[in-house]
């Protein structure tokens, strides 16, 4: 006897079609898995028997073999559960298995179905590869309809699927009502942050042509308050962000049961000792996404970023040069997308003290210049704009400002701002991501401007590269005020978040 | 690498007269003639101690007077650099041998002051750095001298032993001035309290010094001191950013928008003209008045 149906599992951010064949045969009793699979898969084996019996089924006294095909991919995880104790019970109840059905979910031993991660890249990968219909966790519901538009059943438990079967009973409908869109815990409204308006307004800068930002400023100083305010400044994500986004924390467990699409730009803030696999991703066998996947479309907020190790902050370099991770593991390579906004912060010598003119600095110049060196020129190069931040009375920080605006009204400007620039380039990047000949045609500089370009290179020494971040920028306000071609008071502004020294 | 000893004819005249003169020194470049001051202070200098002491030692140099200073971190360097900038070679004093050079990111600035000047040090090749041989160097330092300049120093420094040494040498003392608020001008002030000559400019130092050192400087002057920026710039809009700057303490573009009650964007935007016309320093939101213009 035998039955075959459909499950699948995930590789880096994608799905993964996994058929499942069951054959019930002659020979000694027992039950093997088999077809590359991990110890989780092999467990299966415990959950299917015992959910089985524990259904009101008894599970065949006779030589019971499982295969996972591709044989040759290894397979991870507990969401072939369903899909396994499926095929063995149409077997046993002598049911056909629905044509092209998708069977995914975990068993727990009294026979209910638990969710598992990563429904939405699996479901969707499944939709394009020919299942048609859907048997899910309850609690995954929301999130396979988001992939899918074919039919999506909950399965609650075992004795619920063989009366389906056998009596024809229908299953629950029991959706899980998403909750409230959850409120971003971490936002910080600009009107509650007094003071520091130059900041301020780099952040509205960098929310506008998602340029990567450095605040230098003695500890306490509210860099990270700071840094907390921009999620609320950028505009939602567009459908396609949101869906990768929501991927990403399917895939990492971290959507709560029946939400739906993640449309606010994630806020990531790792510590500073973070490691390497931590930022760019785990996983043995197969990638898992890390912290610069799970700021993807959105912030990612660096503190001490010259507390990093030196092969993490390596490890910033792919991401913010190309927006993707490629990642190497032993059972292939996975494409981790992680584009996103570096907000870094750094103090501006060991001690945090120097500039100041009343606490004098105690570290030594090759302390200070060992620790500026830290931050790599790769990475340099690519933050577009420095400030910063001095210290402010720490009450004075969360009193409402009178007259400072708030995000709300930031937000528009920076959703104006965007919108000219996707009508630039509708495909192309941001102006944070313009490469010098895409500068070359997007930014046209009157004779005005053109002469303090001039002067502000020779003046200032500025490299090839720092006038590119220069142009940049000045592009970004020139579209945030709405204006076709850059002035020379777009540039002015613009010298002044340029790189110290 | 040369070794002069104390009866060497090239011998400085003004070392030898000290009460326990150095027997042997080894010598790294020439030893140039000619009348000698010290500037030295802190290792820790704040941006305005250094620039007070590169605009001395640079002063100091225009007028043909040697530099003299220990290549330390901080004032000593600047001090160095200064004098560098000028025609008069520069002569440091090493506590440690003259191979290798200590502190080791100075090793490219001793080549340059070995160019025209020296490189003196009683200890001989591969001698660490080591704490005591610190005030033996600055009996060094005071005795080359006519006087010494200590710029920043916290009470119980280094450059404080070098201002008694100098002292009892019976060389001048003058001390730049600094805030109050400093705690390395603890050291400076509390000498000119107790009677050293507080100096501004290097005709303060002069005016100290005997009139045959006068007369040389005279002879020797090169280029005269620039002339400092006594008035900003033209444009209203800008003269009022302007007004509100200092030399010494920076200010924040926060700050000035505050006070001037000005968009931050504006005050970017005027902070650059400023920038462009030389006016003034910007480094990443810190601003200072330019000590004086470039006339270009």
């Amino acid at each position: 006897m035998q039955a075959h149906t459909l499950s699948g599992t995930v590789f880096g951010l994608e799905g993964m079609r996994v058929e499942v064949e069951a054959d019930i045969g002659q020979g000694l009793p027992g039950f093997h898995i088999v077809g590359l699979v991990d110890r989780a898969v092999q467990e299966a084996r415990e959950r299917v028997k015992i959910a089985i019996n524990n259904s009101g089924q008894e599970f065949p006294g006779q030589k019971v073999t499982v295969n996972l095909a591709p044989a040759q991919v290894r397979k991870e995880g507990t969401g072939f559960d369903l899909a396994i104790a499926a095929a063995i019970l149409s077997c046993t109840v002598h049911r056909p298995l629905p044509e092209g059905a998708a069977w995914l979910g975990e068993l727990a031993l009294d026979g209910s179905v638990r969710p598992i991660r990563g429904i939405l890249a699996i479901s969707a990968h499944l939709d394009r590869s020919g299942a048609n219909i859907f048997y899910v966790p309850p609690a995954n519901v929301a999130e396979a309809r988001l992939a899918t538009s074919r039919p999506v059943h909950a399965v609650p438990d075992l004795r619920r699927l063989v009366r389906y079967w056998v009596d024809g009973e229908p299953l629950p409908d029991t959706v899980l009502e998403a909750g409230d869109p959850s409120p971003a815990l971490t936002a910080v409204d600009l009107a509650d942050v007094r003071g520091h308006a130059h900041a301020k307004r780099a952040l509205e800068i960098a929310a506008a042509g998602s340029h990567h930002l450095l605040f230098v400023g003695p500890p306490g100083s509210g860099k990270t308050l700071l840094a907390r305010a921009l999620p609320g400044i950028m505009p939602s994500l567009e459908e396609r962000a949101a869906l990768e986004v929501t991927t990403i924390a399917s895939i990492l467990g971290g959507l709560a049961p029946g939400s739906g699409l993640i449309t606010e730009p994630p806020f990531r803030a790792p510590h500073h000792s973070i490691s390497t696999a931590g930022l760019i991703g785990g996983g043995d066998n197969t990638p898992q996404p890390g912290e610069l996947s799970r700021a993807h479309n959105g912030v990612l907020f660096l503190d001490e970023i010259n507390e990093l190790r030196r092969d993490a902050l390596e490890a910033l370099r792919q991401p913010i040069e190309d927006g993707r991770l490629v990642v190497a593991r032993r059972h292939g390579h996975a494409v981790l997308p992680s584009r996103f906004i570096l907000v870094a912060a750094a103090n501006p010598c060991p001690c945090g003290r120097y500039g100041d003119q009343k606490k004098p600095c105690t570290c030594t110049p090759p302390q200070r210049q060992r620790y500026q060196a830290r931050l790599s020129g790769p990475i340099r190069d690519r933050i577009d704009l420095q400030v910063s931040v001095l210290r402010q009375p720490a009450a004075e920080l969360l009193h409402h400002a009178d007259g400072a605006e708030s995000s709300a009204t930031v937000r528009e400007r920076v959703m104006d701002a965007r919108a000219r620039q996707r009508k630039r380039r509708p495909d192309g990047p941001l102006n944070g991501a313009l490469t010098g000949t895409q500068l070359r045609r997007d930014v046209h500089l009157d004779a005005a401007g053109q002469d303090l370009l001039t002067a502000a290179g020779d003046r200032l020494h500025l490299s090839g590269r720092a006038l590119h971040r220069l142009l940049r920028v000045a592009r970004t306000i020139a579209d945030l005020e709405g204006a076709a071609d850059v002035a020379a008071a777009h540039l002015a502004e613009a010298v002044q978040y340029r790189e110290s020294g | 690498m040369s070794v002069l000893w104390r009866n060497d004819p090239g011998y400085p005249v003004l070392l030898a007269a000290i009460a326990d003169p150095p027997a042997r020194l080894f010598v790294r470049g020439v030893l140039p003639v000619g009348p000698t001051v010290a500037v030295v202070g802190s290792r820790q200098g704040t941006p305005y101690g250094q620039r007070a002491a590169h605009q001395l030692a640079e002063d100091l140099s225009n007028q043909g007077i040697i530099v003299v200073s220990g290549l330390a971190r901080g004032i000593d360097r600047a001090a160095h650099e200064g004098a560098l900038t000028g025609p008069t070679p520069t002569v440091a004093v090493l506590a440690s041998g003259l191979d290798p050079i200590y502190p080791p990111e100075h090793v490219e600035l001793a080549d340059r002051i070995a160019v025209t000047g020296a490189l003196l040090s009683e200890a001989e090749d591969g001698s660490l750095p080591l704490p005591a041989r610190f005030p033996v160097r600055n009996r060094i330092i005071s005795g080359l001298s006519l006087g010494v300049i200590i710029v920043e120093a916290a009470e119980r420094s280094g450059a404080l032993i070098t201002a008694r040494l100098a002292l009892e040498q019976g060389r001048e003392v003058f001390c730049v001035p600094g805030s109050i608020e400093n705690p390395l001008t603890l050291g400076p002030h509390s000498l000119v309290k107790d009677g050293a000559t507080l100096v501004r400019t290097v005709e303060d130092v002069l005016a100290e010094l005997p009139e045959a050192v006068r007369a040389y400087a005279r002879a020797h002057a090169r280029a005269p001191a620039p002339a400092r920026a006594d008035s900003g710039p033209q444009e209203p809009e800008l003269a009022a950013v302007w007004e509100l700057l200092d030399w010494v303490e920076p200010r924040h573009h926060d700050e000035l928008a505050e006070q001037l009650r000005l968009d931050v964007i504006e005050v970017s935007r005027r902070l650059t003209l400023l920038e462009m016309g030389n006016y003034i320093i910007g480094d990443r939101g810190a601003v200072t008045r330019s000590r004086r213009r470039l006339d270009k």
